[in-house]
């Protein structure tokens, strides 16, 4: 019984961190494009998830919806949070933009919980069922949560390296001096990166908020906190860094939680972090390409 | 001409000063309570609702003439709130701020993590000239963790009894689902209510009526993953399974054992967890469970008093059922003790308020009488809901 409790600790664990690979993934292409940290994103995916949720309970419109509400007004806080923590900030002066997201950060979570005073809302499951076998059990909406974070890993992959766009993204990411030479705008790549991580942040809120079940303000904390480890020891910048991180950190959490229980979980995921700044602090996947 | 003119301005001005200061000496003496609690943070809500508990209460007794103080004259009670954030350095400066006001009486905290170091300025033994703690009477109506007002002689508590509530409950249901023999707890690790509730209340009193313990499943106050504590629960294959947590975590729990297939006979919540937030969050999971509570529009005047709060934009439960208590004891005990309300008698006015408080045997609540215990604390009435359809119902007022 207790292989079995294990197997089934690693099985749930790995995908729960599927949610968290997903929001590592925004964090690690904003650093990848712009060597910054947006320290206000996994606040904005929630938001997105709440803004999806606050517009199909007005409508009345299905569970799956809420995904492509959630992508858009995600986008839309994307970009306003690149207007309001980075546009006229000087990129240069990194300890500013990072504390004009950490403010962000703050803003945001204080608008959720005055806008629902705190309370925890119930959020549609957009997949249901459960796979049973044997002894196992897998949840269903979290192989979905698996398998859109798959997909957003080749998705973005194939824009970064198959379009114009990605090319330019490269290019600004490698060689922003070069690339305002050759014609172009930095600030439009830029802000269409934080418009792109954006979607993918209020789909991967309203994922989290199918999966958990609930949307509450006590979610923003964790998934920031989460999105940065996972990030870290993913390799900033990398793609299927974070996402084989976000896999890692979720099952870590579960095994630990198994052997050691509740109250010392996070203190391995934290020395998991350290262990890898120490060995490995480029992470798993540490990127070679360096901006000027 | 200039004479003239000098004296006409000072006439003008002495007019103005006179006029200015007759209705002052007509108007109704101010008679100042501050409410403390979250207003911000995840737990907000209790802060909104004591607000509008608060106000509400002091709107009906302003209405109906107000409070009549130690010198024959009226008084209006003016409701002010502070936020402390839940968080215990800033309940503390703002208990130091109220009491640098002219409030006579600070009403809160939210947060039992905030009550118990807050209490902790308070002077300990009243009147002891050896100890400069802070003289100022705080009522708490929220925060329930048991037995704090037992730090300072000016702390005063209008929160249920969990212990009374949970044996209570366990007693009815040996009585009356004698097919219930064993329980598995879940317990919020992080909060100091919750923790408090399950290691000292339910798993006691339980049990004490001979229900067999088959152990607890632990998580923390922002968790979202639930597999290994629903796996446990079903492993335990208990009668009942009682979760002392908050409504996010309750619900979170609640969803993974309704996903995993767990079905126990009963579930038991957390008496904090009867409110609409659990109700927002996972109704039809919560479907029939039990809370003990001391609040529900069942009487005249708790239903008067849940319709004066909605005005106030506020919903009324057992804690924010408090807070409106709290305010018509207040007004007996100015009434009683002959509170005066003028600026110069502030201090002794917080000093007759203890005392009246403190000689309180018993008090007229929103659900009925209330006992008061020598260490200042309250034994309130209290009832049994459960989660019927998307609402509490009472199941059974074991009062009656």
């Amino acid at each position: 019984m207790l292989l079995v409790d294990l197997v089934q600790s690693i099985v749930d664990g790995l995908l729960f961190g599927a949610t968290y690979a997903l929001i590592g993934i925004g964090f690690t292409l904003v650093f990848g494009v712009m060597h910054k940290i947006n320290m206000a994103y996994a606040a904005a995916s929630i938001g997105g998830a709440y803004a999806a949720l606050r517009i199909i309970t007005l409508i009345a419109g299905p569970a799956w919806a809420s995904l492509l509400i959630a992508a858009l007004a995600g986008g839309l806080f994307g970009l306003l949070i690149y207007w309001l923590c980075f546009r006229f900030i000087p990129l240069s002066n990194s300890l500013a933009t990072l504390m004009s997201t950490v403010g962000m950060f703050l803003l945001a979570e204080e608008i959720i919980v005055h806008a629902t005073d705190g309370m925890p809302q119930n959020f549609p499951v957009v997949v249901r069922g459960i796979l049973d076998i044997g002894e196992f059990m897998i949840r269903g909406d979290l192989v979905f949560v698996f398998v859109c974070a798959l997909l957003a890993m080749v998705v973005l992959l194939y824009l970064l390296y198959r379009t114009k766009l990605g090319m330019a993204t490269r290019a600004v990411s490698q060689q922003p001096i070069a690339a305002q030479l050759v014609g172009i705008r930095l600030s439009h790549i830029n802000a269409l990166t934080f418009i792109v991580t954006g979607m993918l942040g209020g789909f991967a809120g309203a994922l989290i908020g199918s999966a958990v079940g609930l949307l509450s303000p006590l979610l923003v904390v964790p998934l920031t906190i989460k999105g940065l480890i996972v990030t870290v020891i993913g390799g900033l910048g990398s793609i299927p860094g974070a996402i084989i991180a976000g896999l890692l950190v979720g099952m870590a959490e579960n095994v630990f939680q198994y052997f050691r229980g509740v109250t010392e979980r996070d203190i391995y995921v934290m020395l998991l972090l350290f262990v890898f700044l120490v060995f490995r602090p480029g992470g798993i996947f540490s990127s070679t390409a360096r901006r000027d | 001409m200039t004479i003239i003119r000098l004296f006409a301005a000072s006439a003008v001005m002495a007019g103005l000063a006179m006029a200015s200061s007759a209705p002052t000496t007509a108007q109704e003496r101010e008679i100042k309570l501050s409410g403390f609690g979250a207003m911000s943070g995840v737990v907000r809500s209790f802060g909104v609702n004591s607000k509008a508990a608060l106000e509400a209460a002091a709107d009906e007794i302003n209405k109906a003439g107000g409070v009549k103080l130690g010198d024959g004259a009226k008084g209006k009670i003016v409701i002010e709130y502070f936020d402390d954030r839940c968080n215990a350095e800033e309940g503390i400066s703002v208990t130091r701020r109220i009491a640098s006001s002219p409030a006579l009486v600070g009403i809160g905290p939210t947060c039992s993590n905030v009550a118990e170091p807050l209490f902790g300025i308070l002077q300990k033994k009243a009147g002891d000239a050896g100890d400069s703690g802070l003289q100022f009477p705080i009522f708490t109506d929220v925060a329930i963790k048991g037995g704090l007002a037992q730090i300072s002689e000016w702390a005063f508590r209008n929160v249920p009894n969990e212990g009374a509530m949970y044996a209570s409950l366990f007693q009815w249901l040996k009585k009356t689902r004698p097919e219930l023999k064993s329980l598995f707890g879940g317990v919020e690790e992080d909060f100091a209510h919750s923790r408090a509730t399950w290691y000292a209340v339910m798993k006691e009193v339980a049990g004490k009526e001979g229900f067999e313990i088959k152990g607890e499943a632990k998580w923390l106050l922002a968790d979202t993953n639930f597999t290994n504590q629903a796996r446990e629960a079903r492993r335990a294959a208990a009668d009942i399974v009682a979760i002392s947590a908050h409504p996010f975590t309750t619900c979170g729990m609640l969803k993974e054992m309704a996903r995993q297939g767990v079905k126990p006979k009963l579930v038991i919540g957390l008496t904090s967890s009867s409110s609409l937030e659990t109700l927002q969050g996972c109704a039809g999971e919560a479907e029939a469970i039990i809370i003990p509570t001391s609040f529900a529009p069942v009487t005249p005047e708790a239903q008067a008093a849940a319709n004066n709060a909605a005005k106030f934009n506020g919903s009324l439960d057992l804690h924010s059922g408090a807070a409106y208590e709290i305010v018509a004891i207040l007004k007996n005990v100015i009434e009683s003790e002959g509170v005066l309300a003028k600026p110069d008698t502030v201090q002794a006015d917080r000093e007759k308020i203890r005392k009246g408080l403190a000689k309180l045997t018993e008090t007229k609540g929103l659900m009925g009488v209330s006992k008061r215990t020598p260490d200042r604390e309250a034994v309130k009435p209290f009832l049994f809901v459960h989660a019927k359809a998307g609402k509490w119902e009472v199941l059974h007022n074991p009062m009656n």
